[in-house]
Protein backbone atom coordinates (compact mmCIF):
# COMPACT_ATOMS: atom_id res chain seq x y z
CA UNK A 1 0.00 0.00 0.00
CA UNK A 2 2.39 2.54 0.96
CA UNK A 3 4.53 1.69 -2.54
CA UNK A 4 1.21 3.04 -4.39
CA UNK A 5 0.61 5.98 -2.49
CA UNK A 6 4.02 7.31 -2.33
CA UNK A 7 4.08 10.89 -3.50
CA UNK A 8 5.44 11.36 -7.29
CA UNK A 9 9.12 13.41 -7.17
CA UNK A 10 8.88 16.15 -9.62
CA UNK A 11 11.33 13.78 -12.02
CA UNK A 12 8.62 10.92 -11.73
CA UNK A 13 6.23 13.70 -12.80
CA UNK A 14 8.24 14.99 -15.65
CA UNK A 15 8.12 11.32 -16.82
CA UNK A 16 4.60 10.72 -16.40
CA UNK A 17 4.57 13.68 -18.66
CA UNK A 18 5.62 12.05 -21.58
CA UNK A 19 4.49 8.37 -20.72
CA UNK A 20 1.12 7.75 -19.15
CA UNK A 21 -0.82 9.42 -22.45
CA UNK A 22 -0.36 9.29 -25.93
CA UNK A 23 0.90 12.62 -27.26
CA UNK A 24 -1.53 14.34 -30.01
CA UNK A 25 -0.25 13.61 -33.45
CA UNK A 26 0.06 17.07 -34.56
CA UNK A 27 3.47 16.90 -31.36
CA UNK A 28 4.75 14.51 -32.99
CA UNK A 29 4.68 15.90 -36.73
CA UNK A 30 5.97 19.30 -35.26
CA UNK A 31 9.17 17.43 -33.66
CA UNK A 32 9.78 14.61 -36.17
CA UNK A 33 9.66 17.98 -38.68
CA UNK A 34 12.40 19.90 -36.56
CA UNK A 35 14.39 16.18 -36.20
CA UNK A 36 14.48 15.68 -39.74
CA UNK A 37 15.87 19.50 -40.31
CA UNK A 38 18.46 18.76 -37.96
CA UNK A 39 19.61 15.04 -40.53
CA UNK A 40 19.67 17.11 -43.19
CA UNK A 41 21.65 19.79 -41.48
CA UNK A 42 24.29 17.63 -40.64
CA UNK A 43 24.17 15.26 -43.45
CA UNK A 44 20.90 14.66 -45.79
CA UNK A 45 17.28 13.95 -44.82
CA UNK A 46 15.11 11.16 -43.16
CA UNK A 47 14.57 8.40 -45.45
CA UNK A 48 13.68 4.46 -44.35
CA UNK A 49 13.16 2.58 -47.32
CA UNK A 50 16.77 2.62 -48.48
CA UNK A 51 17.55 1.65 -44.59
CA UNK A 52 15.42 -1.54 -45.09
CA UNK A 53 17.16 -2.11 -48.05
CA UNK A 54 20.35 -2.28 -46.03
CA UNK A 55 19.38 -4.80 -43.63
CA UNK A 56 17.66 -6.78 -46.73
CA UNK A 57 21.24 -7.10 -48.64
CA UNK A 58 23.09 -7.76 -45.32
CA UNK A 59 20.39 -10.39 -44.60
CA UNK A 60 21.20 -12.23 -48.14
CA UNK A 61 24.87 -11.62 -47.90
CA UNK A 62 24.63 -13.57 -44.19
CA UNK A 63 23.57 -16.80 -46.42
CA UNK A 64 26.30 -16.32 -48.42
CA UNK A 65 24.80 -14.81 -51.76
CA UNK A 66 27.50 -13.23 -53.74
CA UNK A 67 25.68 -10.54 -55.40
CA UNK A 68 25.51 -9.18 -52.34
CA UNK A 69 28.67 -9.34 -50.85
CA UNK A 70 29.89 -5.38 -51.55
CA UNK A 71 26.78 -4.63 -49.34
CA UNK A 72 27.45 -2.11 -46.24
CA UNK A 73 27.03 -3.08 -43.29
CA UNK A 74 24.33 -2.40 -41.27
CA UNK A 75 26.80 -0.68 -38.53
CA UNK A 76 28.59 1.61 -41.32
CA UNK A 77 25.17 2.24 -42.97
CA UNK A 78 23.87 5.40 -42.12
CA UNK A 79 20.10 4.81 -42.87
CA UNK A 80 20.58 1.28 -41.75
CA UNK A 81 21.12 2.16 -38.41
CA UNK A 82 18.91 4.64 -38.29
CA UNK A 83 16.19 2.27 -39.14
CA UNK A 84 17.44 0.07 -36.55
CA UNK A 85 17.59 2.54 -33.63
CA UNK A 86 14.09 3.86 -34.74
CA UNK A 87 13.01 0.17 -33.94
CA UNK A 88 14.80 0.56 -30.69
CA UNK A 89 13.58 4.31 -29.64
CA UNK A 90 10.22 2.60 -30.16
CA UNK A 91 10.77 -0.03 -27.89
CA UNK A 92 12.22 2.24 -25.53
CA UNK A 93 9.24 4.09 -26.07
CA UNK A 94 7.02 1.33 -25.30
CA UNK A 95 8.57 0.24 -22.19
CA UNK A 96 8.62 3.40 -20.49
CA UNK A 97 4.81 3.58 -20.86
CA UNK A 98 4.07 0.13 -20.88
CA UNK A 99 2.72 -0.78 -23.87
CA UNK A 100 5.31 -3.39 -24.91
CA UNK A 101 3.74 -6.98 -25.86
CA UNK A 102 4.65 -9.34 -28.21
CA UNK A 103 0.75 -9.67 -30.04
CA UNK A 104 0.97 -12.49 -32.39
CA UNK A 105 -2.45 -11.90 -34.81
CA UNK A 106 -4.16 -14.38 -36.60
CA UNK A 107 -2.83 -16.22 -39.55
CA UNK A 108 -4.16 -13.89 -42.03
CA UNK A 109 -2.64 -10.77 -40.62
CA UNK A 110 0.82 -12.50 -40.34
CA UNK A 111 0.84 -12.95 -44.30
CA UNK A 112 -0.93 -9.70 -45.22
CA UNK A 113 1.71 -7.69 -43.25
CA UNK A 114 4.21 -10.01 -45.44
CA UNK A 115 1.95 -9.60 -48.65
CA UNK A 116 1.67 -6.26 -47.35
CA UNK A 117 6.03 -5.51 -46.58
CA UNK A 118 6.68 -6.74 -50.39
CA UNK A 119 4.29 -4.51 -52.20
CA UNK A 120 6.19 -1.57 -50.15
CA UNK A 121 9.38 -2.50 -51.25
CA UNK A 122 8.40 -3.00 -55.30
CA UNK A 123 6.91 0.33 -54.37
CA UNK A 124 10.04 1.96 -52.60
CA UNK A 125 12.47 0.75 -55.13
CA UNK A 126 10.42 1.47 -58.71
CA UNK A 127 8.84 4.81 -56.91
CA UNK A 128 12.46 5.47 -55.37
CA UNK A 129 11.57 6.36 -51.54
CA UNK A 130 8.98 5.51 -49.49
CA UNK A 131 6.18 7.88 -47.22
CA UNK A 132 9.44 9.37 -45.95
CA UNK A 133 12.08 9.92 -48.59
CA UNK A 134 9.77 10.92 -51.17
CA UNK A 135 7.02 12.29 -49.04
CA UNK A 136 7.35 13.65 -45.39
CA UNK A 137 10.98 14.49 -46.61
CA UNK A 138 10.33 14.84 -50.50
CA UNK A 139 7.80 17.54 -50.51
CA UNK A 140 9.92 19.68 -48.58
CA UNK A 141 12.26 19.13 -50.42
CA UNK A 142 10.39 20.99 -53.15
CA UNK A 143 10.92 17.82 -55.15
CA UNK A 144 7.85 17.42 -58.29
CA UNK A 145 8.36 13.79 -58.18
CA UNK A 146 7.57 13.11 -54.41
CA UNK A 147 4.33 15.36 -55.43
CA UNK A 148 3.54 13.31 -58.02
CA UNK A 149 4.36 9.84 -55.54
CA UNK A 150 1.89 11.59 -53.15
CA UNK A 151 -0.48 11.45 -55.81
CA UNK A 152 0.13 7.39 -56.42
CA UNK A 153 -0.15 6.99 -52.38
CA UNK A 154 -3.39 8.44 -52.75
CA UNK A 155 -4.93 5.86 -55.32
CA UNK A 156 -3.15 3.06 -53.42
CA UNK A 157 -4.44 3.71 -50.21
CA UNK A 158 -8.25 4.31 -51.34
CA UNK A 159 -8.37 0.92 -53.33
CA UNK A 160 -6.21 -1.31 -50.85
CA UNK A 161 -8.83 0.06 -48.35
CA UNK A 162 -11.40 -0.75 -50.31
CA UNK A 163 -10.19 -3.92 -50.71
CA UNK A 164 -9.57 -4.32 -46.76
CA UNK A 165 -12.98 -3.91 -46.11
CA UNK A 166 -14.46 -6.02 -49.05
CA UNK A 167 -12.16 -8.67 -47.54
CA UNK A 168 -13.80 -8.21 -43.88
CA UNK A 169 -17.19 -8.72 -45.52
CA UNK A 170 -16.92 -11.59 -47.69
CA UNK A 171 -13.46 -13.58 -45.28
CA UNK A 172 -14.41 -11.87 -41.79
CA UNK A 173 -12.26 -15.40 -40.92
CA UNK A 174 -9.70 -14.01 -42.43
CA UNK A 175 -8.60 -11.32 -40.11
CA UNK A 176 -10.12 -13.58 -37.36
CA UNK A 177 -8.93 -16.49 -35.31
CA UNK A 178 -6.34 -17.44 -32.72
CA UNK A 179 -4.35 -14.42 -31.14
CA UNK A 180 -1.52 -14.65 -28.72
CA UNK A 181 -0.49 -11.72 -26.74
CA UNK A 182 2.79 -11.94 -24.29
CA UNK A 183 5.17 -10.17 -22.33
CA UNK A 184 2.26 -7.73 -21.62
CA UNK A 185 2.11 -5.27 -18.85
CA UNK A 186 -0.73 -3.99 -16.97
CA UNK A 187 -1.18 -0.51 -14.41
CA UNK A 188 0.35 -2.54 -11.52
CA UNK A 189 2.37 -5.10 -13.19
CA UNK A 190 5.44 -5.35 -15.43
CA UNK A 191 7.50 -2.81 -13.78
CA UNK A 192 10.04 -4.64 -15.50
CA UNK A 193 9.40 -2.63 -19.01
CA UNK A 194 10.54 0.26 -17.28
CA UNK A 195 13.86 -0.83 -16.46
CA UNK A 196 14.29 -3.02 -19.31
CA UNK A 197 13.38 0.43 -21.07
CA UNK A 198 16.35 2.52 -19.08
CA UNK A 199 18.89 -0.41 -19.90
CA UNK A 200 18.38 -0.08 -23.39
CA UNK A 201 18.29 3.47 -23.66
CA UNK A 202 22.11 3.12 -21.64
CA UNK A 203 23.41 0.30 -23.89
CA UNK A 204 22.40 2.50 -27.31
CA UNK A 205 23.68 6.41 -25.37
CA UNK A 206 26.92 4.21 -25.39
CA UNK A 207 26.59 3.21 -28.95
CA UNK A 208 26.16 7.25 -29.69
CA UNK A 209 29.60 7.50 -27.46
CA UNK A 210 31.49 4.96 -29.22
CA UNK A 211 30.04 6.48 -32.69
CA UNK A 212 31.40 9.77 -31.90
CA UNK A 213 35.07 8.95 -31.27
CA UNK A 214 35.58 8.37 -35.46
CA UNK A 215 31.96 8.90 -36.72
CA UNK A 216 30.25 11.93 -35.66
CA UNK A 217 27.50 11.62 -38.24
CA UNK A 218 26.70 8.87 -37.46
CA UNK A 219 26.70 9.77 -33.29
CA UNK A 220 23.87 12.33 -34.18
CA UNK A 221 22.17 9.37 -36.48
CA UNK A 222 21.52 7.15 -33.47
CA UNK A 223 20.25 10.57 -31.06
CA UNK A 224 18.00 11.69 -33.49
CA UNK A 225 16.53 8.50 -34.57
CA UNK A 226 16.43 6.94 -30.94
CA UNK A 227 14.06 10.16 -30.58
CA UNK A 228 12.57 10.14 -33.84
CA UNK A 229 11.47 6.12 -32.94
CA UNK A 230 10.20 7.29 -29.35
CA UNK A 231 8.27 10.18 -30.56
CA UNK A 232 6.67 7.95 -33.14
CA UNK A 233 5.47 5.11 -30.54
CA UNK A 234 4.13 7.56 -28.03
CA UNK A 235 2.32 9.94 -30.63
CA UNK A 236 1.41 7.13 -33.20
CA UNK A 237 2.85 8.94 -35.80
CA UNK A 238 0.88 7.31 -38.79
CA UNK A 239 1.23 7.96 -42.40
CA UNK A 240 -0.99 5.39 -43.46
CA UNK A 241 -3.48 7.04 -40.99
CA UNK A 242 -2.92 10.34 -42.33
CA UNK A 243 -3.82 8.84 -46.13
CA UNK A 244 -6.34 6.52 -45.02
CA UNK A 245 -8.44 7.51 -42.32
CA UNK A 246 -10.94 10.50 -43.68
CA UNK A 247 -11.78 7.77 -46.06
CA UNK A 248 -12.58 5.52 -43.46
CA UNK A 249 -13.53 6.95 -40.03
CA UNK A 250 -13.31 10.78 -41.39
CA UNK A 251 -11.04 10.85 -39.10
CA UNK A 252 -8.54 14.27 -40.05
CA UNK A 253 -6.14 14.75 -36.78
CA UNK A 254 -3.29 12.29 -38.12
CA UNK A 255 -3.38 13.72 -41.68
CA UNK A 256 -3.00 17.04 -39.61
CA UNK A 257 -0.26 16.24 -37.46
CA UNK A 258 1.49 15.08 -40.81
CA UNK A 259 0.76 18.57 -42.48
CA UNK A 260 2.92 20.10 -39.04
CA UNK A 261 5.34 17.90 -40.14
CA UNK A 262 5.69 18.78 -43.59
CA UNK A 263 5.25 22.26 -43.30
CA UNK A 264 7.85 22.56 -40.40
CA UNK A 265 10.15 20.36 -42.42
CA UNK A 266 9.36 22.87 -45.33
CA UNK A 267 10.66 26.54 -43.98
CA UNK A 268 13.90 24.43 -42.80
CA UNK A 269 14.27 22.56 -46.06
CA UNK A 270 13.89 25.43 -48.05
CA UNK A 271 16.02 27.48 -45.94
CA UNK A 272 18.96 25.19 -46.26
CA UNK A 273 18.41 24.79 -50.24
CA UNK A 274 18.38 28.54 -50.39
CA UNK A 275 21.57 29.35 -48.72
CA UNK A 276 23.21 26.16 -49.19
CA UNK A 277 24.06 25.16 -45.51
CA UNK A 278 25.65 22.11 -44.74
CA UNK A 279 26.87 22.00 -48.33
CA UNK A 280 29.97 20.37 -47.34
CA UNK A 281 32.40 19.41 -50.11
CA UNK A 282 30.39 18.83 -52.81
CA UNK A 283 28.87 21.51 -55.45
CA UNK A 284 25.72 24.24 -54.06
CA UNK A 285 23.58 22.55 -57.34
CA UNK A 286 24.23 19.14 -55.77
CA UNK A 287 23.22 20.53 -52.25
CA UNK A 288 19.89 21.91 -53.62
CA UNK A 289 19.11 18.82 -55.57
CA UNK A 290 19.07 16.63 -52.10
CA UNK A 291 16.31 14.09 -52.38
CA UNK A 292 15.18 15.02 -55.56
CA UNK A 293 15.27 11.66 -57.11
CA UNK A 294 14.46 10.44 -60.91
CA UNK A 295 10.92 9.63 -60.81
CA UNK A 296 9.06 12.55 -62.21
CA UNK A 297 6.34 11.65 -63.47
CA UNK A 298 5.41 7.78 -64.53
CA UNK A 299 8.07 6.28 -62.24
CA UNK A 300 6.81 8.04 -58.88
CA UNK A 301 3.38 7.46 -59.93
CA UNK A 302 3.56 3.71 -60.46
CA UNK A 303 5.84 3.43 -57.33
CA UNK A 304 3.48 5.49 -54.90
CA UNK A 305 0.50 3.80 -55.82
CA UNK A 306 2.30 0.24 -55.67
CA UNK A 307 3.64 1.35 -52.17
CA UNK A 308 0.17 2.79 -51.49
CA UNK A 309 -1.32 -0.17 -51.61
CA UNK A 310 1.51 -1.79 -49.41
CA UNK A 311 1.21 0.02 -46.33
CA UNK A 312 -2.70 0.10 -46.00
CA UNK A 313 -2.76 -3.82 -46.49
CA UNK A 314 0.23 -4.07 -44.31
CA UNK A 315 -1.39 -1.82 -42.10
CA UNK A 316 1.90 0.60 -41.19
CA UNK A 317 4.40 2.30 -43.96
CA UNK A 318 8.06 1.80 -43.58
CA UNK A 319 8.66 4.21 -40.50
CA UNK A 320 5.03 2.91 -39.36
CA UNK A 321 6.17 -0.82 -39.79
CA UNK A 322 9.51 -0.06 -38.15
CA UNK A 323 8.17 1.75 -34.67
CA UNK A 324 5.06 -1.26 -34.36
CA UNK A 325 8.01 -3.72 -34.95
CA UNK A 326 9.48 -1.73 -31.72
CA UNK A 327 6.24 -2.15 -29.81
CA UNK A 328 5.92 -5.93 -30.19
CA UNK A 329 3.42 -6.25 -33.33
CA UNK A 330 4.27 -9.27 -34.90
CA UNK A 331 2.21 -8.46 -38.18
CA UNK A 332 4.68 -5.65 -38.07
CA UNK A 333 7.49 -8.24 -38.08
CA UNK A 334 6.10 -9.76 -40.99
CA UNK A 335 6.19 -6.41 -42.94
CA UNK A 336 9.49 -6.00 -41.91
CA UNK A 337 10.63 -9.31 -43.54
CA UNK A 338 8.48 -8.99 -46.01
CA UNK A 339 9.89 -5.63 -46.90
CA UNK A 340 13.49 -6.93 -46.72
CA UNK A 341 13.61 -9.68 -48.41
CA UNK A 342 11.66 -8.33 -51.61
CA UNK A 343 13.80 -4.96 -51.66
CA UNK A 344 16.89 -6.18 -53.02
CA UNK A 345 15.01 -8.11 -55.10
CA UNK A 346 12.63 -5.83 -56.77
CA UNK A 347 16.15 -3.74 -57.55
CA UNK A 348 17.52 -6.38 -58.84
CA UNK A 349 14.91 -7.92 -61.05
CA UNK A 350 11.81 -5.90 -61.25
CA UNK A 351 12.84 -2.36 -61.32
CA UNK A 352 14.90 -2.63 -64.42
CA UNK A 353 12.37 -4.69 -66.36
CA UNK A 354 10.41 -1.70 -65.45
CA UNK A 355 12.30 1.58 -66.00
CA UNK A 356 14.76 0.90 -69.20
CA UNK A 357 11.08 0.92 -71.29
CA UNK A 358 10.75 4.38 -70.02
CA UNK A 359 11.98 6.92 -72.09
CA UNK A 360 14.08 9.82 -69.79
CA UNK A 361 11.02 12.39 -69.46
CA UNK A 362 9.01 9.95 -67.45
CA UNK A 363 11.71 9.69 -64.65
CA UNK A 364 14.06 12.62 -64.68
CA UNK A 365 14.85 14.72 -61.58
CA UNK A 366 12.07 17.51 -61.60
CA UNK A 367 13.34 20.29 -58.78
CA UNK A 368 10.12 23.00 -58.21
CA UNK A 369 12.35 26.15 -58.09
CA UNK A 370 14.14 25.48 -61.33
CA UNK A 371 10.54 26.18 -62.91
CA UNK A 372 8.71 28.30 -59.96
CA UNK A 373 11.35 30.11 -58.41
CA UNK A 374 11.58 29.34 -54.70
CA UNK A 375 9.16 31.52 -53.59
CA UNK A 376 6.91 30.05 -56.10
CA UNK A 377 7.85 26.68 -55.16
CA UNK A 378 7.39 27.15 -51.54
CA UNK A 379 4.04 28.57 -52.31
CA UNK A 380 3.12 26.12 -54.80
CA UNK A 381 3.86 23.07 -52.21
CA UNK A 382 2.20 25.25 -48.91
CA UNK A 383 -1.14 25.61 -51.25
CA UNK A 384 -1.30 22.07 -51.66
CA UNK A 385 -1.15 21.12 -48.36
CA UNK A 386 -3.83 23.85 -47.36
CA UNK A 387 -6.05 22.58 -50.44
CA UNK A 388 -5.29 18.71 -48.52
CA UNK A 389 -6.17 20.59 -45.06
CA UNK A 390 -9.07 21.60 -46.00
CA UNK A 391 -10.47 18.86 -47.48
CA UNK A 392 -10.30 16.26 -44.50
CA UNK A 393 -11.43 19.45 -42.07
CA UNK A 394 -14.60 19.53 -44.40
CA UNK A 395 -14.74 15.92 -44.63
CA UNK A 396 -14.88 15.36 -40.77
CA UNK A 397 -18.02 17.56 -40.81
CA UNK A 398 -19.45 16.31 -43.24
CA UNK A 399 -18.46 12.46 -44.01
CA UNK A 400 -18.75 12.80 -47.48
CA UNK A 401 -15.99 10.51 -48.56
CA UNK A 402 -15.88 8.46 -45.13
CA UNK A 403 -17.03 4.65 -45.38
CA UNK A 404 -18.23 4.38 -41.71
CA UNK B 1 -23.84 -1.45 -12.04
CA UNK B 2 -23.62 -4.33 -14.58
CA UNK B 3 -24.42 -3.17 -17.87
CA UNK B 4 -26.17 -5.68 -19.99
CA UNK B 5 -24.13 -6.59 -23.01
CA UNK B 6 -25.79 -7.31 -26.67
CA UNK B 7 -22.51 -7.92 -28.53
CA UNK B 8 -19.00 -8.64 -28.12
CA UNK B 9 -16.27 -7.98 -30.50
CA UNK B 10 -13.02 -9.89 -30.22
CA UNK B 11 -10.23 -7.87 -31.86
CA UNK B 12 -7.11 -9.49 -29.43
CA UNK B 13 -3.80 -9.48 -31.68
CA UNK B 14 -5.36 -7.22 -34.30
CA UNK B 15 -3.08 -4.05 -35.03
CA UNK B 16 -4.61 -0.71 -36.99
CA UNK B 17 -6.99 -0.47 -38.85
CA UNK B 18 -8.60 -3.95 -38.36
CA UNK B 19 -9.97 -3.23 -34.84
CA UNK B 20 -11.83 0.33 -35.72
CA UNK B 21 -13.12 -1.28 -39.33
CA UNK B 22 -14.62 -4.00 -36.98
CA UNK B 23 -15.93 -2.20 -34.76
CA UNK B 24 -16.95 0.71 -36.97
CA UNK B 25 -19.07 -2.51 -38.76
CA UNK B 26 -20.12 -4.21 -35.85
CA UNK B 27 -21.61 -1.01 -34.44
CA UNK B 28 -23.39 -0.70 -37.88
CA UNK B 29 -25.32 -4.00 -37.12
CA UNK B 30 -26.91 -2.71 -33.87
CA UNK B 31 -29.96 -0.74 -32.48
CA UNK B 32 -30.20 2.62 -30.89
CA UNK B 33 -29.30 1.70 -27.54
CA UNK B 34 -27.92 -1.58 -27.58
CA UNK B 35 -24.24 -2.07 -26.20
CA UNK B 36 -21.16 -3.84 -27.03
CA UNK B 37 -18.01 -4.93 -25.82
CA UNK B 38 -14.45 -5.07 -27.68
CA UNK B 39 -11.78 -6.53 -26.17
CA UNK B 40 -8.47 -5.44 -27.88
CA UNK B 41 -5.08 -5.74 -27.67
CA UNK B 42 -3.64 -2.38 -29.91
CA UNK B 43 -2.17 0.72 -28.01
CA UNK B 44 -3.63 2.65 -31.10
CA UNK B 45 -6.92 1.86 -29.84
CA UNK B 46 -6.85 3.66 -27.04
CA UNK B 47 -6.78 6.87 -28.34
CA UNK B 48 -8.65 6.02 -31.44
CA UNK B 49 -11.60 4.78 -30.24
CA UNK B 50 -12.75 7.35 -27.79
CA UNK B 51 -11.96 10.28 -30.37
CA UNK B 52 -14.40 7.84 -32.84
CA UNK B 53 -17.38 7.39 -30.42
CA UNK B 54 -17.39 11.27 -29.65
CA UNK B 55 -17.35 12.12 -33.21
CA UNK B 56 -19.80 9.28 -34.09
CA UNK B 57 -22.13 10.35 -31.10
CA UNK B 58 -22.05 6.87 -29.39
CA UNK B 59 -21.12 6.82 -25.75
CA UNK B 60 -17.86 4.66 -24.38
CA UNK B 61 -19.79 3.94 -20.88
CA UNK B 62 -16.75 2.14 -19.79
CA UNK B 63 -13.20 1.24 -20.44
CA UNK B 64 -11.37 -0.93 -18.57
CA UNK B 65 -7.43 -3.45 -18.28
CA UNK B 66 -8.51 -6.63 -18.02
CA UNK B 67 -5.28 -9.39 -17.31
CA UNK B 68 -2.65 -9.53 -19.41
CA UNK B 69 -2.38 -6.13 -21.72
CA UNK B 70 -6.30 -6.75 -22.85
CA UNK B 71 -8.47 -3.63 -22.71
CA UNK B 72 -12.15 -3.72 -22.71
CA UNK B 73 -14.37 -0.57 -24.43
CA UNK B 74 -18.09 -0.95 -23.96
CA UNK B 75 -20.03 1.71 -26.17
CA UNK B 76 -23.66 2.17 -26.34
CA UNK B 77 -25.24 3.30 -30.03
CA UNK B 78 -26.61 6.30 -30.19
Amino acid sequence: MSEENKEIGILGQLFRTFFSKHWPVWVGGITLGILNILLFTIKSPWGASGGINNWGENFFRMFGSSTFEGATPINASFYGMLCVVIVIGSFIGALFSKEFALRIPPKGELIKGFIGGGLMAIGATIGLGCTIGSFFSGIPALSGGAIIFTIGLFVGVIIALKYLMWEMEKFPKFSSGKSYIFLAASEKKGNWQKWLGWITLIIFLAIAYVYSGYNPVMAWFVIIGLLMGLICQRSRFCIVKAFRDPFMTGEADGSVGVMAGLVIGLIGFTAIKYFGIGVGDVSIRAREMTWVFPHFWLRGLIGGFIFGLGMTVAGGCAVGTLWRVGEGQIKLWAAALGFLIISPLSKLYIVPAITEMMPYNMKFKNYLPDYFGYAGAFAIVIGIILIWYVFVKWNEKTGKFSAY
Amino acid sequence: METKIDQTLDCKGLSCPMPMMKLAKAMKGLKSGQVLEMIGTDPGTNSDLPKWCEKSGNTLIEKKELDGGITSFIIQKK
